[in-house]
């Protein structure tokens, strides 16, 4: 194969078989338990990467998600935390931590955008009157979510705002020598958002610690609100807002 | 976190908990079958990328245990590695790669460069045989067989084979999806610690998927099989051609 040809044919790794493929990644019926609880501000600010800032209280989104018709991507369920910030005034959610249970989206979602993502075993389901998120990393049950299902209908404008807002995303790849080859802030949209339904009810979420997993790192201190949402949506290319590599400018 | 201890910590995804920790990485008592086969010439010109150059038309198709990995564990892989050469040096290109666990998944795409996706690949002694095998998803798509331990090789023959160099295509893309890292790897088996080769009657059987392909590389005829156990370190790589330069 020609240098070349190499070079016009490459996306991702193998060059022959991408492990995904090129978007746009449209998903339909994407089906979202958010969890929204209060957590310590220190454990926050530990966290979040400057320049973002902990957008007022100190706030973690547990999300457990459905994705059962994603293109590129197929059927397939994800788990994590989104902590609320702020980039130069502009609101928006930082991706902190996330599990999922397939390849392609693991690879992709870290090799094109950065999303923090390692292979677990999520779920999300109805058991008769409750609505009910599970993570797994391997034998090891870490997070157990559950909400009242469909008690009560939220405003639609409510739930589009809070898609609307961008994502925020600490993509990191090393060089083959170790070094960091790529240390980035990037932000990324939701488009073409299309709700089918929002609810509301009672909420409850139980995180527990592990080595490799560490969501408990985030305490639950209060749960604040439990929103199931199911929508369609393309999730789009990001773009870079802070380069942390970018040599220091002098004031 | 300020800009300059993210700078300092970054090293791998996610910054807090990054999925595979720095080397160096050693495996002990890694258990190879790698079945040597011939496949058709015009399969391999249109996958082994220049200036790499192909060798002769062979593929060697590996089974692979490695049940003690400092920072990746216990897993299994498979994978076909084709015998190059690269500006008169041997080694082996490494073409397609599954693996059962995601740190060395992760940790082998973003800083070698190896083409790995999720799989379940298994290798076991069955009573008389040493059986391989490669699940994706549901559906078989390799079967290798050998005889177990007929007959020892030769160690320093099979030392030698492990001395040679890996190359490998590294590809990022950037956010915007264009390609942000597009390079060819090469890579050495460190503090090498041989614990045995052995040969015997060997079979391989694969199977066309459509996110896997292994049987675009059609076996033609098996020519030889390898039964070896070794300690080593898998160094990390240096960049030997960029496509985007």
């Amino acid at each position: 194969m020609k240098a070349e040809d190499v070079r016009k044919a490459a996306f991702a790794m193998p060059l022959h078989s991408p492990s995904y493929p090129v978007g746009p990644y449209r998903f339909v019926d994407r089906e979202y338990m958010i969890i929204t609880y209060r957590t310590d501000r220190e454990a926050l600010q530990r966290v979040v990467p400057a320049p973002l800032e902990i957008d007022g209280d100190p706030i973690v989104k547990y999300e457990f998600i459905r994705m059962p018709n994603s293109t590129g991507f197929g059927d397939y369920t994800e788990s994590g935390q989104v902590i609320p910030v702020r980039l130069h005034g502009q609101a928006g959610g930082y991706v902190h931590t996330m599990f999922l249970d397939d390849d392609p989206p693991i690879a992709g979602g870290r090799e094109l955008w950065g999303f923090p993502k390692k292979l677990a075993a999520p779920t999300l389901k109805v058991e008769r009157d409750t609505f009910v998120g599970t993570l797994d990393f391997g034998p090891t049950r870490i997070a157990s979510g559950t909400m009242g299902y469909k008690h009560k209908a939220l405003p639609a404008a409510q739930a589009v705002h809070a898609l609307g807002e961008p994502g925020f995303l600490l993509k990191i790849i090393p060089h083959v020598d170790g070094s960091p080859r790529i240390c980035e802030l990037v932000r990324y949209f939701l488009r073409d958002v299309v709700l089918k339904g929002a609810w509301t009810g009672p909420a409850a979420l139980t995180l527990s610690p592990h080595a490799l997993a560490p969501i408990a790192d985030l305490p639950v201190r209060e749960v604040i609100s439990g929103v199931h949402l199911i929508a369609d949506l393309t999730l789009d290319l990001g773009k870079v807002v802070h380069d942390y590599l970018a040599r220091a400018v002098a004031p | 976190m300020n800009p300059q201890d993210v700078r300092n910590t970054a090293f791998a995804m996610p910054l807090h908990s990054p999925s595979y920790p720095t080397g160096p990485y050693h495996f002990v008592d890694r258990e190879y079958m790698v079945i040597t086969y011939r496949t058709d010439r015009e399969a391999l010109e249109r996958i082994v990328p220049e200036p790499l150059e192909i060798v002769e038309p062979t593929v060697k198709y590996e089974f692979i245990r490695m049940p003690h990995s400092t920072g990746f564990g216990s897993y299994t892989g498979s994978a076909q590695v084709i015998p190059v050469r690269f500006r008169e040096q041997i080694g082996g290109y490494t073409h397609a790669m599954y693996l059962d666990a995601h740190p060395p998944i992760a940790g082998g795409r973003e800083l070698w460069g190896f083409p790995q996706k999720l799989a379940t690949p298994s290798l076991t002694v069955e009573r008389d045989t040493l059986v391989g095998t490669l699940d994706f998803g549901p559906s078989r798509i390799a079967t290798g067989t050998m005889g177990y331990k007929h007959r020892e090789l030769d160690s320093l023959a099979v030392m030698g084979l492990l001395e040679q160099p890996g190359f490998l295509l590294k590809i990022i893309p950037h956010v915007d999806g264009s390609p942000r890292i597009c390079e060819l790897v090469r890579y050495f088996h460190r503090d090498l610690v041989f614990k045995g080769a052995w040969t015997g009657p060997a079979a391989l059987a694969l199977s066309s998927h459509a996110l896997a392909p292994v049987a675009n590389l059609p076996v033609r005829e098996v020519i030889s099989c390898v039964h070896m156990i070794a300690n080593f370190t898998l160094a990390l790589g240096e960049v030997v051609h960029d496509y985007l330069a």
